[in-house]
């Protein structure tokens, strides 16, 4: 009789990396459904290439690199269909083909691969083409929720992910099942709508889909958030107020939840050291 | 070919060793028994086979009457392998008189626990626990660790239970016993109530989470609000925490003198009648499970006390030691067969784990030799639960890695003076010991 024999433990959460990267994408699929409603077909295209681009970058890297072929892991697919989701709809296709390349090759890969970001890709793809192509990354509207049914469908919207703050429930189910922690959203969430109110904000600008993606997927994105708990809230609550801060002087909540993401993630090892956790024990050696 | 051959080996032990038990000498964290037998000589049952004149031994008994045929190496379920008594049963059932003393006084006791050789499940000897020389104002019977629950705690035990929790306590000087539940362990409160009525000094405290033997520290600071340093043990603060399978032997070799050579198992996983089986210590697995209907299919792994923290055998014919409380059968596909990624720094392991460190973080830094770096985020607090590997999407052996960092930083102690740089570039220690495979029992834990 052949016995398997080998380290404990013996039975592991059925969660992989690709398991948590394809759920997101799912959570992320009905937004763009309903972009493609709203935009038409062609939008199709700008997340299709941007998907695609960053599918065959990290393919091309990690050929070049003689690594493992990762690609199934969903994690480049998420980097693209975010920066699609993120690009407005008006944008000639190559751009998000550079993005695509820019927060692939650069973001992720330069700096040690999936979990070892700095920043997360998409926001520093999203990042790059704003300020490299300005005037090409224009908006033609900010979305502002003027009735309730903008929840569901805002037609104001100026780019991709703005089109239904609703959409993005299916965060709720990553919370769920763990795969996003909920103290980040949480206290993100509360901090801006807490702050915007304070300070006599309307929160129809304040709440589009962009700061649901915002809280759901950016800020809570494994790789550039605190892994402690205490920082986390910290970082929650720091991305609350940068928000409400940088969407009150630019009139630009869209806009806002981006850059502070990315001021954000460049702060988050500076806050997890300083939140290290004390042990249960007392400590001698 | 091969495995052909080998599986018809297989077939001829069987017959053979129908009528074997093995005893190992060693069963405990402590000291390996001299063997007082030599082969030839007939046993009885309860008689002392081998013993460490020691406050580290545990002494062990034959747990059958018949002849020992042999003194040698056998598997071993935590050593791999370990030195044996091996009997043959003559099928006669003779046993030692076994004298009980229902009004025995605190150093009666004590002696009686000595010569029983009870060892708890977190493998240290019942008598070293209460031979501390601590001052002990309360004694705990941890009642959340899920496969003693299912083993020992079984509403015909409750009365021996707690007669072995009062011996326990007088064995301490303790002022307070209690049981530890888990809270939303129904069963187990309400069974344990209906027995407590009459008993001023037994108290039952509800917890939230389940403390399994290697978490006693942690019950130990939920209990005190004091906390005991990673080298201690509870003890230090005053308690000591005993599983309900001590309690039940405790009040068996004080009450009715019989030491422990009986034992209940729980086999549960691929197996055809999962169930609790009382067996003699000695009995190889493959017999427990063969008293279960046998395996289904193909056996994949055979896992002994806990499926997190478990030790994998590498063959069924391990015998049944004093600590051992369930046998987990995996079937093939059931066997994990996944590859350790990159972490993602989820943060699932921080969230999961107990003693309130950064697993991940520790596990990288140890990956690269770091070990100084690891010591100042506390890897020595770890409680090695195996949590952190259970939930990491990544499969990331966070167990292992931790593990293998207190080993170089055990290993560094004598010598760090001396270093000049801040690494400490050392192996892992665990080559030095007998033992590769989880908790080396030989090492004494202590000062
Ligand atoms: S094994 Fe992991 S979860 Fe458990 S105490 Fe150690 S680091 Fe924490
Ligand atoms: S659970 Fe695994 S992947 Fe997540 S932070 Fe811990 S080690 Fe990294």
């Amino acid at each position: 009789m052949k016995l398997a024999v080998s380290v404990p433990p013996h039975i592991k959460l059925d969660d992989t990396i690709a398991s948590i990267n394809w759920t997101k994408i799912a959570v992320l699929i009905p937004v763009c459904m309903v972009s493609i409603y709203v935009f038409g077909i062609d939008v199709l295209s700008i997340l299709l290439i941007s998907v695609f681009s960053a599918l065959i970058t990290e393919a091309a890297i990690q050929k070049l690199q003689n690594q493992e072929l990762t690609i199934k892991d969903g994690d480049a697919v998420l980097i693209g269909l975010i920066l699609g989701l993120l690009l407005p709809p008006t944008v000639p296709l190559w751009i998000p083909v550079m993005g695509a390349f820019f927060a692939v090759a650069l973001v992720k890969h330069a700096f040690g691969g999936l979990g070892s970001t700095l920043f997360n890709p998409a926001i520093a793809g999203l990042v790059f083409l704003n300020m490299s192509w300005t005037v090409l990354m224009g908006v033609d509207s900010v979305p502002h929720l003027g009735q309730y049914s903008d929840i569901m469908l805002e037609l104001g919207a100026g780019r991709l992910i703005e089109v239904s703050p609703f959409a993005l429930i299916g965060g709720l189910y990553l919370i769920h099942k763990k795969y996003i922690e909920w103290r980040i959203p949480l206290t993100y969430l509360l901090t801006t709508i807490v702050l915007a109110v304070l300070i006599g904000e309307d929160l129809s600008y304040v709440f589009t889909g962009m700061l649901m993606l915002g809280v759901f997927i950016l800020a809570a994105d494994p790789a550039t958030s605190p892994i402690t708990k205490n920082g986390r809230i910290i970082y929650g609550i720091f991305c609350g107020i940068l928000t409400v801060l940088y969407g009150y002087f630019s009139y630009n909540y869209g806009l806002a939840v981006i850059f502070t993401i990315f001021f954000a993630n460049a702060v988050s090892p500076f806050i997890e050291k300083n939140t290290y956790p004390k042990p249960v024990d007392e400590v001698m050696a | 070919m091969t495995e052909e051959v080998i599986e018809e080996n297989a077939q001829e032990d069987v017959q053979e060793s129908r009528s074997q038990v093995v005893i190992p000498l060693l069963q405990h964290k402590g000291v390996i028994c001299e063997p007082l037998v030599s082969v030839g000589d007939t046993v009885k049952i309860g008689q002392k086979i081998g013993s460490f004149d020691n406050d580290l031994g545990a002494p062990v008994h034959a747990s059958v009457s018949g002849e020992v045929i042999a003194l040698e190496e056998r598997p071993h379920p935590i050593c791999s392998k370990m030195h044996s008594v091996v009997i043959e049963y003559d099928g006669t059932q003779e046993a030692i008189r076994f004298k009980g003393n229902r009004s025995a006084n605190k150093d009666e006791i004590l002696e009686t626990l000595k010569e029983s050789g009870i060892i708890d499940l977190d493998g240290n000897s019942v008598y070293f626990k209460l031979n501390t020389g601590k001052i002990i104002d309360s004694i705990l019977i941890n009642l959340t660790d899920a496969g003693d629950l299912s083993s020992n705690f079984t509403p015909e035990n409750i009365p021996q239970i707690i007669s072995g929790l009062k011996i326990l306590l007088k064995a301490s000087g303790a002022s307070r016993g209690a049981f530890v539940v888990k809270k939303d362990d129904g069963q187990t409160n309400s069974a344990l109530k209906g027995k407590l009525g009459g008993e001023d000094d037994i108290d039952l405290f509800p917890v939230k989470r389940g403390y399994s033997s290697t978490m006693l520290n942690l019950l130990a600071y939920e209990m005190t609000g004091m906390r005991v340093s990673n080298i201690g043990i509870p003890a230090d603060v005053g308690v000591l925490i005993f599983s309900a399978y001590s309690a039940l032997a405790v009040s068996e070799a004080v009450l009715e003198g019989i030491p422990p050579i009986n034992i209940n198992v729980t086999v549960s996983g691929a197996v055809k009648q999962p169930g609790v089986k009382r067996s003699v210590v000695g009995t190889s697995f493959r017999e427990v499970i063969e008293s279960c209907g046998g395996y289904v299919g193909k056996p994949g792994k055979i896992i002994v006390n806990d499926i997190i923290t478990g030790i994998a055998q590498f063959t069924d014919e391990v015998p049944v030691t004093k600590a051992t409380t369930q046998i987990i059968v995996q079937s093939e596909d059931e066997v994990l067969r996944d590859k350790p990624g990159p972490c993602l720094h989820c943060a699932r392991c921080v969230d999961v784990c107990p003693a309130n460190i950064l697993p991940g973080l520790i596990a990288s830094q140890s990956d690269i030799g770091r070990y100084d770096e690891c010591e100042k985020l506390h890897a020595n607090s770890c409680i090695e639960c195996g949590l952190c590997s259970m939930v990491c999407p990544s499969k990331r052996h966070l167990l292992q890695l931790i593990r293998y960092s207190k080993h170089a930083l055990l290993r560094s102690f004598m010598i760090r003076e001396e270093k000049e740089s801040s690494n400490l570039k050392l192996g892992c220690a665990s080559c030095q010991s007998p033992c590769h495979m989880g908790a080396p029992m030989i090492f004494v834990e202590g000062k």
